[in-house]
């Protein structure tokens, strides 16, 4: 079905944000569970850049091709590509909060670190 | 709730939210097919009006340059945050998380071929960074690299060797620099009466290292406190938590 | 006629992000009583640039500002705009007063991560300063993760105790996930319209109602109702709550949470009004439906809570319900009636949150056993503290009275039943709990309070051992708080400037022409005087309930067996309990639950 194949790479994107929610959902371990953090984000990335993509577009670098050329779009790229280096120190910030936790109560298991309950 | 219920619950719950997504997936244009006027709109003129041939980093310093305002910030609240978590705290032992003997050196080898590594890091990141406005790079990519480079010092040698090199007050003091001078720049074109943000320093020759106005300026800003918050948190990761020596706090 | 702003409204975020990146650098150097001057300084400077930014607003009209000077092409928007108008323009300067009595609070306070409050509390400024201003969708999104991650810092703040370092896991853990979901459903969004300025986007959304921007809505609805504390994505509050410095509990509770509701509320009359138009009811029945969820929900394990912090942090949840009611009860004047009872209940819960730090400082415990009696002699607290409980029933002299009059009046127009019952039951629980709390610790009434397996968690104090005096510092804001929401309700005149804003807010080709043009328009919409006295029965009615179910709570032995209703309330039911479980997997399972059962509404009921 050509309706499907053309959005593939959405349903990739979708299947990976439900990757990321299971991962959270069951995750037995706190690193784990920031690392499924990190797959949530993936989702977006894909999804963001599936949508700029245009078929027999060029990379919007403007050095080398003359500016009436098609280029994808450079607003999406833009947007993510900030994001990835953020994360990464987001996610050292995170896993501060594990190594911290792990030095006061010994565990990382979500199960064990139930002193807030109620 | 029992690990049962749990996941029981939650494959209904996503197998719902799965449908939902792919069935409003389809109703979205085919993929390959953009034809959103934002990015034509820019890619049109933004060589014209800046002088810049890298799009995406003329729209992340200077069309949305806001944006990068508040992500860079993101990044520097951050590390503020993961030097608050990992301070020494009052009479608390030296407990380290791991333990790390590393005071022998690595192989000859290895050291040798330290120096050579981090010399063309270093040269391939100020690259990256400095012809951010022309090609791919621009100030995040070079923070990176030049970040990695210092890491390198750790690889080849010992956690002695890295923390030498990066000195706890100077590469925070560094990294705030970085922050507030992308802040600085925003606000100094208010003074002139133009808007936050303007791009108001000569343009320059399009092709041309010093081109495009503010775009490197916010880029140099930008790729000096991304990489001083890498070195920052790699320090702060070793030190407190690897080998237990807390360092010189307030 | 000035039709730009005053001033750029930039420096607002600018001025306390410079200040923020100065003080972390000095930091090190400076003594504490420095880091308190600039920062308290840092905070009332941008307080004066966000009263000038409403001034501007208020007499000169809404406009907007072009950053870096791009102005559209023709209808697509290229930059990001910040449009400046009285309702965001009044949020930031909230953000900002309640900020620096914060900070006022917090002098010599915290003495744990003391140097790196200030930094923290100023960058949390200003993602909310940005956030309440901005017009442009994706800079929204900017401003939320930059505001979640100030607020994941400053709620780890203590870690001596293990209990700060989960709190805040969890809350880091949802509210990411709140932010991804937000950027999905902007992604969306963008794939068919190619804009990320909200104005452009609504623009070219149009009368669209396919299932895309059905699920667009969702996701972006689900995200911000995250931040809103709406159930069920609402279980990381308390445990936020419980575990953070009493100044940052101040501004979640204040401001945080109920900048998710303005979102909601942005979002959907700048881009989805026109295209859910014929099936408002059932978006409104829908959204009321979440908020009698949350009240109840909410309300009842207030009331079983006895660590003061998170029994507050509950009937935050249970009012941000009653709120989003509001807001679910349509049109402008349901607006209207969101931001009356928004800006009023910031100032009395952050009153009664100042005023649980007083007792935390001065008694060294926060759990309802050991303050037992032992708070006797603070009559100005105690008389603050009643004047709170009040407040949350909504009854007079304070202001919250005239969000729920709007409210009721809003629900009448577009026939929404039962709202005021909500209002009435959830006043009434947590009015009952603070006067519960009240009882026990500043009158000693009764034989002992009751506890729960949280409230044995109880809290480390935050200062030091010898300072337990009291001082001005921590006087002057609860007292501050208590008086500007009398004020508000004594001196309505700020209501016609609101209505006339909730009025403009509320219509999209308003909103689209200030955005593109910088000129405003002039809508007025009729005062709702007339609902007042008919409000102030229903509230001086959940009063009396909640003071009966307080009474029945602390006089629990002297009562017979049947008429042990408050005991029998307090001890909670276990369904609740379990739910709150601390375990951050199954929040994020009732957030995923939350999001289907929303979009499955949406497909269904929206769809014809």
């Amino acid at each position: 079905m050509p309706g499907v194949l053309h959005s593939l790479p959405y349903f990739v994107a979708a299947w990976l944000l439900l990757c990321g929610l299971y991962g959270l959902v069951t995750s037995k371990h706190l690193v784990h569970a920031v690392v499924c953090l990190a797959i949530l984000q993936s989702s977006t990335y894909m999804l963001l850049l599936a949508i700029g993509y245009r078929v027999g577009g060029s990379a919007p670098i403007f050095a080398d091709i003359s500016t009436s050329k098609l280029v994808v779009d450079p607003v999406v790229q833009a947007l993510m590509l900030t994001d990835v280096v953020v994360e990464a120190v987001v996610v050292a910030l995170l896993l501060a909060m594990v190594v911290k936790a792990h030095e006061k109560s010994g565990s990382v298991s979500p199960n064990d670190l139930r002193t807030l309950r109620g | 709730m029992t690990e049962r219920a749990r996941n029981s619950l939650f494959f209904i719950a996503g197998a719902v939210l799965l449908f939902l997504y792919a069935y409003s997936a389809l109703n979205m244009p085919p993929w390959g097919s953009y034809r959103g006027p934002y990015g034509d709109a820019i890619a049109r003129v933004a060589v014209y009006e800046r002088h810049a041939t890298d799009i995406v980093n003329a729209i992340n310093y200077d069309y949305r340059g806001f944006d990068t305002l508040g992500e860079e910030f993101i990044l520097f609240t951050a590390v503020l945050g993961v030097s608050m978590l990992l301070r020494k705290e009052e009479g608390a032992l030296k407990r380290p998380a791991g333990r790390l003997e590393d005071d022998r050196g690595l192989s000859a080898a290895v050291r040798a071929v330290n120096l050579p590594a981090l010399l063309v890091t270093t040269v391939f990141g100020l690259y990256i960074g400095v012809h951010g406005q022309l090609t791919p790079g621009g100030g995040f990519q070079a923070g990176v690299i030049l970040a990695t480079g210092a890491v390198l010092v750790y690889v080849c040698e010992n956690t002695g060797a890295f923390c030498r090199i990066t000195s706890h007050a100077i590469v925070e003091v560094t990294e705030a620099f970085g922050a507030g001078g992308y802040a600085i720049i925003g606000i100094a074109p208010l003074l002139a009466g133009l808007p936050f943000l303007c791009n108001f320093i000569p343009l320059g020759t399009t092709g041309d290292v010093f081109s495009s106005g503010t775009i490197a300026l916010i880029s140099a800003c930008v790729g000096v406190e991304v990489t001083a918050s890498f070195l920052l948190v790699v320090y702060i990761y070793l030190q407190e938590i690897i080998t237990g020596a807390f360092p010189e706090e307030e | 006629m000035m039709t730009n702003p005053p001033i750029s409204p930039a420096l607002a975020v600018a001025v306390p992000l410079l200040s923020a990146a100065i003080l972390a650098a000095v930091r090190k150097w400076l003594p504490r009583v420095a880091m308190d001057v600039l920062g308290l300084l840092a905070s009332l400077g941008t307080l004066a640039i966000t009263s000038i930014l409403l001034y501007g607003s208020v007499y000169h009209g809404a406009s907007v500002y072009w950053l870096g000077g791009w102005w559209p092409r023709g209808s697509t928007a290229i930059g990001i705009g910040m449009v400046v108008e009285p309702i965001g323009a009044g949020l930031a300067v909230l953000a900002a007063l309640l900020t620096s009595l914060a900070l006022l609070f917090s002098w010599r306070f915290v003495d744990s991560g003391q140097k790196h409050l200030h930094p923290l509390m100023l960058i949390f400024l200003a993602a909310m300063c940005g956030f309440s201003l901005t017009g442009d969708l994706f800079n929204l999104f900017v401003f939320f993760e930059l505001m979640s991650i100030a607020a994941f810092a400053l709620c780890g703040l203590k870690t001596e105790e293990p209990a700060p370092l989960q709190g805040s896991f969890n809350f880091a853990i949802t509210n990411s996930v709140a932010g991804f979901i937000v950027l999905t459903g902007i992604a969306l969004l963008y794939s068919v319209t190619g804009a990320l300025n909200m104005a452009q986007i609504g623009l070219s959304i149009g009368h669209r109602h396919d299932p895309l921007a059905l699920f667009a809505c969702t996701l972006l609805f689900c995200g911000f109702l995250t931040k809103a504390a709406i159930a069920p994505f609402h279980l990381w509050l308390p445990d936020a709550h419980a575990v953070a410095p009493t100044p940052v509990c101040v501004l979640f509770s204040g401001l945080m949470v109920e900048l998710g509701l303005y979102a909601v509320a942005r979002i959907y009359y700048a881009i989805f009004a026109q295209s859910f138009a014929p099936h408002a009811y059932a978006l409104h029945v829908i959204l009321f439906a979440f908020a009698v969820a949350t009240v109840l929900l909410a309300g009842f394990m207030c009331y079983a809570e006895h660590h003061l912090k998170r029994m507050l942090a509950f009937s935050t949840v249970c009012h941000s319900g009653l709120m989003l009611a509001a807001l679910a009860a349509g049109g402008p004047l349901g607006l209207a009636a969101m931001m009356t009872y928004l800006v009023a209940h910031a100032f009395v819960k952050g009153g009664l949150f100042f005023l649980s730090g007083v007792l935390l400082h001065n008694q060294r415990s926060i759990t309802e056993r050991e303050l037992f009696a032992t708070a006797r002699h603070l009559p100005w607290a105690a008389a603050l503290w009643i004047l709170g409980a009040i407040g949350l029933a909504a009854a007079p002299p304070l202001a919250l009275l005239l969000g729920e009059s709007a409210a009721e009046r809003a629900a009448e127009l577009s026939h929404l039943h039962g709202l005021s019952a909500i209002f009435i039951i959830g006043g009434a629980l947590t009015s009952a709990a603070v006067l519960r709390v009240g009882m026990h610790a500043f009158f000693g009434w009764g034989d002992g309070a009751l506890s729960d397996r949280s409230a044995e968690i109880g809290e480390l104090p935050e200062t030091d051992p010898e300072h337990r005096r009291l001082r001005a510092y921590h006087l002057i804001p609860p007292a501050l708080c208590m008086l500007l929401a009398i004020a508000l309700f004594a001196y309505p005149h700020w209501l016609h400037i609101l209505r006339d804003a909730a009025a403009a807010m509320a219509s999209q080709p308003a909103y689209l022409h200030t955005s593109y043009t910088g000129r405003h328009v002039a809508l007025t919409q009729p005062s709702w005087r007339e609902a007042i006295p008919g409000a102030v029965t229903r509230s001086l009615l959940a009063l009396i309930l909640g003071l009966l179910l307080a009474l029945s709570s602390v006089f629990r032995n002297r009562l017979p067996r049947h008429l042990r209703v408050g005991a029998f309330v307090e001890r909670g039911f276990h369904p609740l309990r379990e739910m709150q479980s601390g375990h951050p997997g199954d929040y994020v399972l009732w957030m995923t639950v939350g999001i289907a059962a929303f979009g499955s509404a949406f497909m269904l009921f929206l769809r014809r």
